[in-house]
């Protein structure tokens, strides 16, 4: 039950991050915000990384993509299948980013520009790694919020960002991050600030992505209901570490830590188990 | 939005006023040739300081010359002088304020000292030091007063970035690869353009003002030109014979004046979100 499947597949992990911490200094000593993760996502697959604010899942997911601020000392090991991120020139990072690893962010309606049309922005990741025009960005814009289901995509792509619902603004993100088929999505709680029924339409089209494009995705969340319904490895961080790492199904029906007991025993559930602590 | 409730007269009053205003003194600045009853330099010894009557309305100066054309083509020189004067203070400083806040540290240190080292200097004294150093003419005023203007735009353009970096559409953009540049001019500029136009309809008040001033000391437009401020110096020597030599330039001032402000003041709550109903 407890065997990860597509490691057995496949020779080598999409992204493998080796001990990575994560400090920030402050005037006595510093601040360790991760502290020695290990981590990896293999091809096709969606791993979770779930924890409480403050555990350091966040400031993983920003490592991955060189972006923390700029007072973070950061060491360890972060691969993108051959690339040692941390090795890369600020230039080299610049043209992985959206192209062979991209990032979902968690409040849509925030993360898109309020002045510039929906057809722009998603297509702009073709204008600034595939050297594309802006109209035929925006044509292609046009097949990518498609096949996010946006319905009338062709009308949609000349909306600016207020025209379009919270659902349809991270289908947008979702698009916009699927431009350049990406080896690996990062999404950092991409459906905290929906409504559960949007919630369940998004989880469902990143599942649909998974499937057709055999894209890895990182998904970063405190919810432990998107993590059942959604992925199929599971890391628990608390403060800094990975106190647990599992399927599933193992770390629902045997969790191991004491960590994650107490956060399986915090979700309300309609037929309550037995608390295990 | 306006558009769709219908126009929203309320709102928009201030603007309409002051455009109202503005276009007045515009009109009769581009259109002159055609505007003003006489040419501005036509000397007419026999007719020296009459006043109004039906062939010179607003009577004629020491000279003989009719103080309404004067008027109307010195409202020509103030419109070439304050359209020059704030596009180079918008620009220099939009550029200076976006740069410094965007990079922060040592070049936002650097910038934002050198603009209050500026910005300490009286207006008018900085404006007279520059002229005296530049040489007088109308291009030198120009230039002059853009330069002082420029602390003051630099100022509300950082200030206005940084409240823009805060944004996650900024970090969504750094996590598709855009560079540093395109993220200023893309992303920051087109979301800080409405405080700027605001404060560049009352810089241009204070422009035409600032010339005016310039030209009364002697040191912007040269005789004959005629310019608001010279008219000025010349009526206060005939006070008492002829008061409409002062009257006549003083309210041209005051009307293009409070047009700019009315504007500038309605562009202001017709942009303020927190002003909107």
């Amino acid at each position: 039950m407890d065997i990860r499947s597509r490691a057995l597949q496949d020779g080598r992990p999409t992204l493998s991050i080796r001990d990575l911490t994560v400090d920030f200094p402050k005037r006595d000593g510093a601040f360790r915000a991760v502290d020695g993760v290990s981590l990896d996502v293999w091809p096709g697959e969606i791993v979770g990384v779930i924890g409480e604010s403050g555990s350091g899942k966040t400031m993983t997911a920003l490592s991955t993509l060189r972006m923390l601020p700029k007072r973070a000392v950061v060491s360890g090991s972060i691969e993108l299948g051959q690339r040692r991120i941390l090795d890369l020139s600020p230039a080299d990072m610049r043209k992985l980013r959206g192209d062979r690893l991209s990032f979902i962010p968690q409040d849509a309606m925030r993360a898109l520009n309020p002045t510039m049309r929906i057809g722009r922005q998603v297509g702009e990741p073709l204008v600034l790694h595939r050297n594309l025009s802006f109209k035929a960005a925006v044509s292609r814009a046009v097949d990518l919020l498609r096949a996010v289901h946006v319905r009338e995509p062709e009308r949609r792509v000349e909306d600016y960002p207020h025209g379009f619902s919270g659902g349809m603004q991270q289908r947008a993100m979702i698009a916009m991050g699927l431009a350049l088929e990406p080896e690996l999505i990062i999404a950092d709680e991409p459906t905290t600030a929906l409504d559960v029924t949007v919630q369940a339409q998004v989880l469902k089209l990143l599942k649909e992505i998974r499937d057709r494009e055999a894209t890895s995705i990182l998904f970063i969340t405190h919810d432990l209901g998107v993590v059942a319904e959604l992925c199929d490895w599971v890391y628990v961080m608390y403060r800094g570490r990975i106190v647990e790492q599992g399927s599933v199904e193992r770390i629902f029906m045997d969790p191991r830590d004491d960590y994650t007991k107490m956060l399986l025993a915090s979700t309300p559930t309609l037929f309550p188990r037995e608390a295990a602590i | 939005m306006a558009t769709a409730a219908g126009f929203d007269f309320r709102r928009w009053r201030l603007v309409l006023l002051g455009g109202l205003l503005v276009g007045i003194v515009l009109f009769a600045a581009i259109f002159a040739p055609w505007v003003a009853p006489y040419s501005p330099f036509d000397l007419d010894v026999a007719k020296m300081l009459q006043g109004p009557s039906a062939a010179h309305w607003l009577g004629t100066d020491e000279l003989g010359r009719d103080v309404l054309s004067r008027a109307i083509y010195a409202a020509r020189i103030s419109m070439q002088v304050a359209l020059l004067a704030v596009t180079v203070g918008l620009v220099g400083g939009t550029l200076i304020g976006m740069t410094a806040a965007y990079f922060g540290g040592l070049v936002e240190q650097a910038l934002m000292r050198a603009m209050d080292l500026l910005f300490s200097f009286p207006a008018i004294l900085l404006a007279v030091v520059l002229m005296a150093s530049l040489g007088t003419s109308v291009l030198n005023a120009m230039i002059a007063i853009g330069i002082v203007f420029i602390p003051g735009f630099s100022r509300l353009a950082r200030a206005s970035t940084q409240a823009v970096l805060r944004q996650q559409y900024i970090e969504a953009a750094r996590s598709i690869g855009m560079s540093d540049i395109r993220i200023i001019f893309r992303e920051i500029l087109p979301n800080i353009t409405a405080p700027l136009m605001v404060e560049a309809a009352v810089a241009f008040a204070y422009a035409v003002l600032l010339e005016s001033a310039l030209s009364f000391l002697g040191l912007g437009a040269q005789p004959p030109d005629p310019s608001w401020g010279n008219m000025l110096s010349t009526g206060r020597g005939f006070m008492a014979q002829a008061p409409w030599l002062s009257i006549v330039p003083g309210m041209a001032m005051f009307i293009c004046v409070l047009g700019f402000n009315l504007l500038g003041d309605g562009l202001r709550d017709v942009t303020d979100p927190h002003m909107r109903e």
